[in-house]
């Protein structure tokens, strides 16, 4: 098992290295008109445990779409995890939905990619709809009040100090 | 091929062939082609069958229906908005010129209903899904997104690709001349 998962997983990595030779982050944070209400989800972490995003009511909560599979999303966890160490001490919450893989595939990922933020499972990719999530990675910022703020299309090097500063703003709002 | 209504009242600003770039990976050997256009970038590079197949098969698809996706002629493309004003796009509109005929791409939804009835899983066709770029998006300045391209032609096949794009509400057309779908091989290259 754990040779077929290695297997397929330097295919994966060999695969998207030859077709797009590299993956440059995007740029900056774009504000969501109106801020609408973010829509709920209720999935389960790698140990089973349950979130949902009113578990986070009150907090800023970065909410990351991603897989496995695709080179930006990947690029992005290091800088996604800097920023999270950043974050947790003002009381922000980050965590990354993965779209369509299984709890085997994830945990393996996490041995390359090491994160302490919750790494949550949709295997039907149920959520993708009512967020809007067309590619991947996406990610949004949501506000103590549960509307999204920000959204990001595109991997982004979360600990650039324009982009955190935005999502620090919002964190220090949420302590006042 | 028919453009809706709101893409064929738009006025059509026709761009140069000139903002194209071929290069040739030292390594791979394969080919990239790259338009830019007032900060919007489409990447697109041949992606040899095999590396579909490989791909495929490690999400649960059997080897005939990973050979049938891979011999349909797929680029990696990364498609950016660097510029300053927003884009949209629908891969609905665009058209594939090859032997004097004009087609459309197979995009998400067209794989959907081709694998309808087939003995892909879910899960193989969600990976599959979400590997795809999105049919339709939206980008604000400094958004992108990464997935592969689909074109429905042979390994090795030659053709036009005519895209639309709306940059700032100015609807952009363009066409990138003699993209070719990787061979079966590389060996075959002349």
């Amino acid at each position: 098992m754990k040779m077929r998962l290695s297997l397929s997983f330097f295919l994966t990595f060999f695969v998207f290295l030859s077709s797009v030779s590299a993956v440059e982050p995007g740029r900056g944070l774009t504000e969501v008109p109106d801020r609408p209400r973010a829509p709920g989800f209720e999935l389960p972490d790698l140990d089973g445990r349950i979130h949902r995003l009113d578990d986070y009511e009150g907090k800023v909560v970065v909410v990351n779409f991603w897989a496995t599979w695709c080179p930006p999303c990947r690029a992005e966890m290091p800088s996604m995890e800097r920023a999270w160490q950043r974050m947790k001490a003002a009381g922000g919450v980050m965590i990354a939905i993965n779209m369509g893989e299984d709890e085997d595939t994830v945990f393996q990922f996490t041995a390359d990619y090491p994160v302490s933020f919750p790494l949550l499972l949709d295997p039907a990719t149920d959520t993708a709809g009512p967020w809007g999530v067309r590619g991947l990675p996406t990610t949004y910022v949501v506000d103590p009040e549960g509307r999204i703020v920000y959204r990001a299309i595109g991997g982004r090097e979360w600990d650039d100090p324009a982009l955190l500063e935005k999502v620090l703003a919002l964190l220090r709002a949420q302590s006042h | 091929m028919r453009l809706t209504a709101a893409w064929a009242s738009s006025l059509l600003v026709p761009i140069a062939l000139a903002a194209v770039e071929v290069e040739v990976g030292p390594e791979t050997g394969l080919k990239t082609w790259i338009w830019r256009h007032d900060g919007v970038s489409l990447r697109l590079v041949q992606r040899l069958p095999d590396q579909t197949r490989a791909y495929l098969m490690a999400r649960g698809f059997d080897a005939e229906w990973a050979d049938r996706v891979a011999r349909a002629c797929l680029f990696g493309s990364m498609f950016r908005n660097d510029g300053t004003r927003p884009l949209d796009f629908d891969l609905d509109q665009w058209e594939v010129v090859h032997a004097g005929g004009r087609g459309r791409m197979l995009t998400r939804e067209r794989w959907e209903e081709g694998l309808a009835g087939s003995p892909v899983s879910q899960a193989g066709r969600i990976a599959f899904r979400w590997s795809l770029m999105p049919t339709r998006q939206h980008f604000e300045p400094g958004d992108y997104n990464w997935g592969m391209t689909s074109y429905g032609l042979p390994p090795g096949s030659r053709f036009d690709l005519v895209l639309r794009l709306k940059l700032g509400g100015e609807t952009i057309e363009a066409r990138i001349p003699d993209l070719e779908c990787a061979p079966e091989t590389l060996e075959e290259r002349p």
